[in-house]
């Protein structure tokens, strides 16, 4: 499966059937802290992701 | 196995699960949710009343601009009500020229009037300049000059409110920052009467929406823009803070509403309360405060002549 991270950087992980929300925690991301994009989708974090997916993490930005 | 990913309300797919953990909403509904939570923290807490000039604090940001979104929306056909965008520029190299633009975007698609007031024509410097040798300070500084500049912009408009789009994770984070603090005065004050002849109300609509709502509104109707993250954030303490409720919130998803309960229930007791007799005006200003010189002026004065009076 491919991630997409914040910083646009992209890295392959090999998980297949994994809940979203643990990706989130393996990476360092507080569920509550980003919003998920799955294959060009906002998505519940709570859904699966298979290893022919793309994930995209978008970090919600601070300040002004 | 994937699970059913279709809205509790509609056959549609589901954007974001509900605060229960068990609802799903699909973006119609999301829209239809918040729009509802937010008509309701205005009506109960009688947040504006017929006659309102309301000067929405539009920062460009992503929660001001949800803000104008869903007050306008709510607002539409209300005639008694006038909406104003307020824009502070701070003068923040990097970072200000985006949001600032996003905020021109917005208030031309939404047909509202718009008045920005910089720091420097206010105070005779931009924030970048006056955090010259103090940018661990950012925040406090930037705080404390935005708040005197959105009251100067919102009583040169005409303003009888300030809406701000202060949501539930920040109430959440501001509860634990004044504790911390051990600062019971501000964990207390409620901005959302104001005082007569000294303060304008501000009024936080969105203070029932988390943040990751507001986000996903704005990514699914299309008003979502990778804006950058201010430079000076990473100085916050509020940033700590923000990251320790977070992963906190994830095994205990009550945290943010046990925060906000544990305020009002304080707020309640009625420990402090203002004395109107305390409040003298700063002597440079003019402007209401607790002392002889306001905090704004405070900070101004090491480096702007006309503060040293």
């Amino acid at each position: 499966m491919q991630i997409i991270l914040p910083d646009k950087s992209s890295r392959i992980i090999s998980k297949d059937n994994v809940p979203i929300r643990e990706i989130l925690l393996d990476l360092g991301f507080a569920p509550s802290g980003v919003i998920v994009i799955k294959n060009g989708s906002v998505v519940p974090d709570d859904l699966i992701a298979g290893d022919d997916d793309e994930i995209r993490i978008i970090k919600i930005a601070h300040g002004g | 196995m994937e699970r059913d990913n279709h809205c509790s309300f509609c056959s549609r797919a589901a954007v974001i699960l509900g605060s229960d953990e068990k609802t799903r909403l699909c973006q119609d509904h999301l829209l239809e949710d918040l729009l509802r939570r937010v008509n309701d923290t205005i009506q109960t807490n009688n947040l504006i009343q017929p006659g309102d000039h309301i000067a929405v604090a539009l920062s460009g940001g992503k929660d001001s601009t949800a803000l104008i979104l869903l007050l306008s929306s709510i607002l539409k056909s209300r005639t008694d009500i006038t909406v104003t965008a307020i824009t502070i520029d701070e003068g923040i190299t990097g970072y200000r020229e985006e949001t600032l633009q996003n905020a021109k975007n917005m208030v031309k698609i939404l047909g509202i009037n718009h008045y920005i007031l910089s720091f420097a024509e206010l105070f005779g410097k931009d924030l970048d300049h006056l955090l010259l040798g103090k940018t661990h300070r950012a925040c406090t500084i930037c705080g404390v000059l935005r708040r005197k500049a959105l009251t100067v912009a919102a009583r040169t408009i005409g303003a009888t409110k300030i809406a701000t789009g202060h949501n539930r994770d920040d109430e959440a984070q501001s509860v634990l920052m004044n504790v911390m603090r051990g600062d019971i005065t501000r964990l207390v004050q409620d901005s959302r009467e104001g005082s007569p002849g000294l303060f304008l109300p501000r009024i936080k609509p969105l203070s029932a929406i988390y943040e990751k709502e507001l986000l996903i509104y704005l990514y699914v109707t299309g008003h979502y823009i990778e804006l950058p993250e201010c430079p000076y954030a990473s100085t916050a303490l509020r940033r700590e803070i923000r990251e320790i409720i977070s992963l906190f919130r994830y095994k205990h998803p009550e945290a943010c509403d046990g925060l906000i309960d544990f305020r009002d229930k304080v707020r309640n007791c009625n420990l402090l309360t203002p004395d109107p007799n305390t409040i003298q005006h700063c002597r440079i200003c003019k402007e209401p405060c607790n002392g002889d010189i306001c905090q704004a002026c405070l900070i101004l004065r090491p480096t702007i002549p006309k503060y040293q009076l």
